[in-house]
């Protein structure tokens, strides 16, 4: 039997499980307050210090909190699932929305009034300060023009922290927070004192010093207050637990782990101090397997199932993690997503198999959980034991979109090619939804912006003119092109053009990070700052890169197949009825509404897009021409191959340029979920798709349109080049339930997995889901609020999404067995 | 032996991949057109007649009247209500052609092995992963015995595990020509009574059956059986075709397929009349008490494909 089936979660994973879902995310003020404290005491002082000092005093003064029946503790905030605010980055938009957010469609949170009240004081403080305020300051007006044209955007790291980081968790574990200290101590003391930045470099180190002795009081505090409430316990088995807490957090993370139930505490903490100290998304735990694994080994007395139920213990606390984004990055990033990827398998430095006992109960936790943290990964290479391969599939199968596979036999090559050691590629992980990184070693700026390729292709057909003004280059009214090849010259022109603007304001928001929000505490657990005597943010990491994505990419070789066919092979139309026919949006109504707002008035306009209605004009016939040519996700070499074009059109336009960490800038190809978001604002396209309906996710097919089955859609995806979007693509598909049944069913998907992966391609994930309970869960949600579905490059409760996601979502193919 | 012919014609009605109900693993499905039986409950009535058939699928059709112009037998119009005459349509396919809704469509085209094989080497690392391959089906794929044959011979040539849907309506000679190329085959049995045979298929299965036993002599044989209500699926009837099955040679499977109305909208889209009662149905219970007996007869029994 290849089928094992799943152990039952303890009654405390399953309450506190419960408490999870029961939870209404508020925001708090405490950290917003205490670091507008800390920056208005050190105005003197060098910005990492400054960075340093406003750490100490939110770590001294937050609130500590323990929730009932944890094992593991350390909260950000009093409330579970709640959010604190980060001045520092951006805030004029918390204020805006203060109105708003409990009511708005992606991600609610409550904001009590006394809080808005601190907040409100707090922010008296900002204007002008901000990170944001200075990238914005460097950037310039044609740049800016792109994002509210929807042409890119950059706002995730212009209004908030960078994350997208894995640090390295095995040091803490094994030196702890002294070692560290000690290691800060030493290198004070070894700089070359006449070294022109010594200045700076010290300063560094004083900062980590700061931040370090802060974070062990903090753990100290935890202590403190576990030992009070194990005294008033009145439940010996709580009371028992408590007292173990205190024990606990009084020697990690300040000494290294001893017991397996040390090493999961330390680990919490770390994961937590980074999630306070900057505002950052995508901290990921990457290999918890293989730095877990030798406390499991060592620990003769944890049992089992106590180990199991520590590992689900950390699941549940990464669950509690929030953030609050302003309204439109909360529609990109819909679902409270906080991306902690975590990953399990592959092979070690050496090249032989990592899997261990470690990544099995990783799966069994997941199952045990089930819920959208950890962001859970598994890699996949040839010598992955088939028995592994099974078992994630077994948890596909729940339903969860959980784990998502990523492929070793492009990864490590494509990391190689990047400048990144053999040892170091093959101990990759992955980084938010699913962008390949070096563990410790690496700032990758993984999602620093969205491209929006189909937008692109727009503007070429309108000869570089963006909302009527002329904006790119001139490359020809669309009536003068003769041939796909001479429609693909401009279209290279426009993308070098936008490109270029694009890369300009990634460095901004750089440039920013760097000169305001240095992070000590993050970087002297990234090799090499302190041998660089430089933060992350200034370039100390060994790897520096910068990865913006692009999306639509599908839709625009759809678009240039269509025309290729229609007008040039069978011309069946001309370039002149079409582009009159794009400019009526094919007789369509365009609602004008306020779109760089983000504000959904209502799904009409979607909902038209998607029903195919009996509209009867010249405009319709050639809309539904174009909607009838083959399309990307058939297998079909003619288009699969003009969307390989596009796709390495923008790859090897993105790797062109340096960023100033002094790295490169290397392309990815998915859209978190800002495929919707930004399907607002392009018009109608040669594929026949409608004016401001959603675009298609990452590198998969339109939504609907791959209708020769799941092997032909991932044949198609597998003919791009993989290779070179080496900051990750992202591949969904949908299966029924019923399609995996059975050890047969178990059989074939992870061959599916396999045969996609043998083609070269990079990741695959899947939602496994009926049809019919998506459109109940979006009728009663009340009734459906467990229900954790694949986005994009992670996974959300179903109810929290927006309904166009959600819309988006049911309209993706389902395939059958 | 000769290699195979990649340039022998035949016609098939669709290349259906990720199929996992039909052999082993995963496989890729070419359906070959034309049929000798005509069974009342078939699911794919479009693979009966040999040739090409238009197909016309209303609630697609946004009535542009695009069809009607190019249509030069005058065969369609908006004033009969079945919209093709099809007496005066000779199938040509040009309204197809320009049909954008996709309402008309063409069931069938004329193909070589090398255009087969183009579709099915699109999936061989697959096959190659999941231990799947090929399986002919239809229609009947022995009405076509040379397209059968070069083709297989094409499959073995790459390597391919090889499987055939039949149901033995063919000439001794057709099956001793192609069976040898076949891994696996996978024959229905619709009724041991000749009489009844005969109603409900429109032929005798006395050769049929004969057949069967000379398949299985050539290639590993599983047995099939429609379960249809009211024709075969009374426990006499089914204990009838285990005991003619001990007669094949070294046959360990039976399955049984129950009976669904799946085809029956197909029937209306080709013009064709479906003369199954509406009520025809089969509970879980009764298909498990048929297989609990084959069981006891000593067979591997899996419901479905």
């Amino acid at each position: 039997m290849i089928e094992k089936g799943f152990s039952n979660p303890t009654p405390r994973i399953l309450r506190l499980k419960e408490d999870l879902l029961n939870a209404k995310p508020e925001i708090e003020s405490e950290r917003a307050v205490l670091v507008t404290e800390s920056y208005k005491e050190t105005e003197n002082l060098p910005p990492v210090l400054r960075r340093a000092k406003a750490l100490e005093k939110i770590l001294t003064h937050l609130p500590v909190t323990i929730r009932d029946h944890e094992l593991i503790v350390g909260s950000a905030t009093k409330h579970i699932r709640s959010a604190s605010i980060f001045p520092e980055y951006s805030f004029n938009w918390v204020e805006k929305e203060f109105d708003t957010m409990e009511h708005r469609a992606a991600d609610p949170f409550v904001v009590p009034k006394d809080v808005a009240k601190d907040l409100h004081e707090a922010f008296q403080y900002w204007p002008g300060k901000t990170v944001s305020d200075l990238g914005n300051a460097y950037m310039s007006s044609e740049a800016k023009q792109c994002i509210g044209a929807g042409v890119f955007t950059v706002g995730n790291y212009l209004n908030g922290g960078v994350g997208h980081i894995t640090v390295d968790y095995a040091k803490v574990l094994k030196v702890g927070f002294r070692g560290i200290l000690d290691e800060a101590y030493t290198a004070l003391e070894q700089q070359d004192k006449n070294a022109p930045d010594y200045a700076k470099r010290k300063q560094f180190y004083n900062a980590i010093i700061v931040v370090y002795s802060s974070a062990i009081q903090y753990a100290q505090r935890y202590a403190e207050y576990a030992q009070k409430l194990a005294q008033s316990e009145k439940d010996a088995t709580r009371k028992e637990e408590l007292l173990q807490i205190a024990k606990n957090c009084s020697r990690v993370p300040e000494y290294g782990a001893t017991t397996f139930y040390e090493a999961c505490q330390s680990f919490w903490f770390v994961q937590l101090l980074i999630q306070i100290e900057g505002s950052g998304h995508s901290i990921s735990p990457g290999r918890f397997d293989q730095y877990m694994h030798p406390y499991l080994i060592a620990d003769k007395t944890a049992s089992k199932e106590f180990a199991q139920e520590l590992i689900d213990c950390i699941w549940l606390k990464l669950n509690d993690i929030n953030k609050c984004r302003d309204e439109l990055s909360a529609q990109a990033f819909a679902g409270y997503a906080m991306f902690q990827n975590l990953i399990v398998g592959g092979q070690t430095e050496d090249g032989v198999d990592a899997t261990n006992e470690v990544s099995y109960m990783c799966m069994e936790a997941t199952a045990h959980v089930a819920l959208p943290q950890p962001s859970f990964s598994i890699r996949v290479w040839q010598g992955t034991p088939d028995e592994f391969l099974f078992r994630s599939c077994e948890v596909i199968r729940l339903g969860l979109g959980l784990p998502a596979m990523y492929n070793d036999e492009v990864i490590i090559p494509a990391m190689q090619n990047r400048g990144v050691t053999l040892a170091d590629a093959r101990n990759y992980d992955v980084i938010g939804c699913v962008e390949p990184s070096i563990p410790h070693k690496t700032e990758g700026q993984h999602d620093a912006a969205f491209f929006n390729v189909a937008k692109i292709l727009e503007i070429t057909l309108n000869n570089g003119r963006l909302n009527d003004k002329q904006f790119g280059p001139q490359t020809g009214e669309i009536e003068s092109f003769k041939s796909t090849a001479e429609l693909l010259v401009a279209f290279e022109k426009q993308l070098e053009y936008f490109v270029r603007l694009l890369i300009e304001a990634c460095n901004c928001a750089d440039m920013a990070h760097g000169e305001r929000a240095p992070l000590p505490f993050l970087s002297a657990l990234v090799d090499d700052c302190i041998g660089r005597g430089k933060t992350v943010q200034e370039g100390g990491a060994i790897y520096n890169f910068t990865g913006p994505q692009a999306f639509g990419v599908s839709d625009s070789a759809d678009s240039l197949y269509a025309i290729q066919k229609q007008v040039f092979e069978d011309k069946k139309i001309t370039m002149k009825q079409l582009k009159a026919a794009l400019d009526a949006n094919f007789d369509r109504p365009v609602e004008l509404k306020d779109i760089a707002e983000g504000v959904i008035k209502d799904q009409k306009i979607h909902q038209q897009g998607l029903i195919d209605t009996k509209i009867h004009t010249d405009h319709e016939s050639i809309r539904r021409l174009l909607d009838s040519t083959p399309s990307y996700g058939n297998d079909i070499d003619e288009v699969d191959m003009i969307a390989r074009k596009c796709a390495q059109l923008y790859c090897l336009e993105i790797e062109k340029y340096k960023n100033p960490r002094g790295g490169q800038f290397q392309a990815g190809i998915y859209p978190v979920s800002a495929n919707v978001m930004f399907g607002r604002y392009v018009g109608a396209l040669p594929d026949g798709r409608i004016a401001q309906t959603p675009l298609a996710d990452g590198v998969s097919p339109r939504q609907g349109k791959d209708v020769n089955g799941p092997t032909a859609a991932a044949n198609s995806v597998s003919k791009l080049d993989h290779f070179l979007a080496s900051n990750g693509t992202l591949y969904n598909q949908k299966f029924l339930p019923s399609s995996l049944a059975g050890d047969n069913g178990l059989k074939n998907f992870s061959s599916m997995v396999r045969s996609y992966f043998d083609k070269k391609g990079m990741h695959i994930q899947f939602n496994v889901i009926n049809r019919d309970t998506l459109i109940a869960a979006q009728k009663h949600p009340e009734q459906h609020k467990d229900l954790v579905v694949r986005v994009a490059g992670y996974s959300a409760q179903f109810v929290t999404l927006a309904k166009d996601v959600q819309d988006d979502i049911i309209s993706r193919t389902e395939q059958h067995f | 032996m000769q290699p195979a012919n990649y340039d022998t014609q035949g016609t098939i009605f669709n290349i259906q991949r990720f199929s996992v109900h039909d052999g082993n693993g995963i496989r890729t499905i070419p359906f070959f057109k034309g049929c000798p039986l005509s069974c009342k409950w078939c699911s794919n009535p479009e693979s009966r007649d040999p040739k090409p058939q238009l197909l016309f699928i209303k609630q697609n059709c946004n009535e542009c009247g695009d069809c009607i112009e190019v249509c030069e037998q005058k065969a369609l119009s908006f004033d009969n209500p079945n919209f093709i005459d099809r007496d005066k349509c000779t199938t040509c396919g040009k309204c197809a052609e320009v049909c954008l809704p996709k309402a008309l469509e063409m069931k069938g085209c004329k193909t070589t092995v090398g255009e087969v094989m183009k579709e099915l080497q699109k999936d061989a690392t697959i096959y190659r992963r999941s231990d799947g391959g090929i399986t002919l089906s239809g229609g009947e794929p022995l009405l076509q015995p040379e397209f059968a044959l070069e083709l297989l011979k094409a499959c073995k040539e790459k390597g391919w595990h090889t499987a055939m849907e039949t149901t033995g309506a063919a000439s001794k000679k057709t099956i001793e020509m192609v069976m040898p190329f076949v891994d696996l085959a996978l024959t229905d049995i619709k009724a041991m009574d000749p009489g009844v045979h005969l109603v409900a298929t429109g032929v005798s299965n006395k050769v049929i059956l004969e057949n069967l036993i000379l398949i299985s002599e050539i290639t590993k044989t599983e047995v099939r059986l429609p379960l249809i209500p009211d024709v075969n699926s009374d426990k006499q009837s089914v204990k009838a075709v285990c005991e003619f099955v001990k007669k094949m040679h070294n046959v360990d499977t039976i399955h049984l397929l129950p009976y669904h109305t799946y085809g029956e909208g197909k029937y209306d889209l080709l013009g064709m009349e479906y003369t199954m009662p509406k009520d025809a149905k089969m509970t879980t219970e009764d298909i498990e008490a048929l297989q609990a007996m084959v069981q006891d007869m000593g067979y591997h029994c899996h419901i479905g494909g």
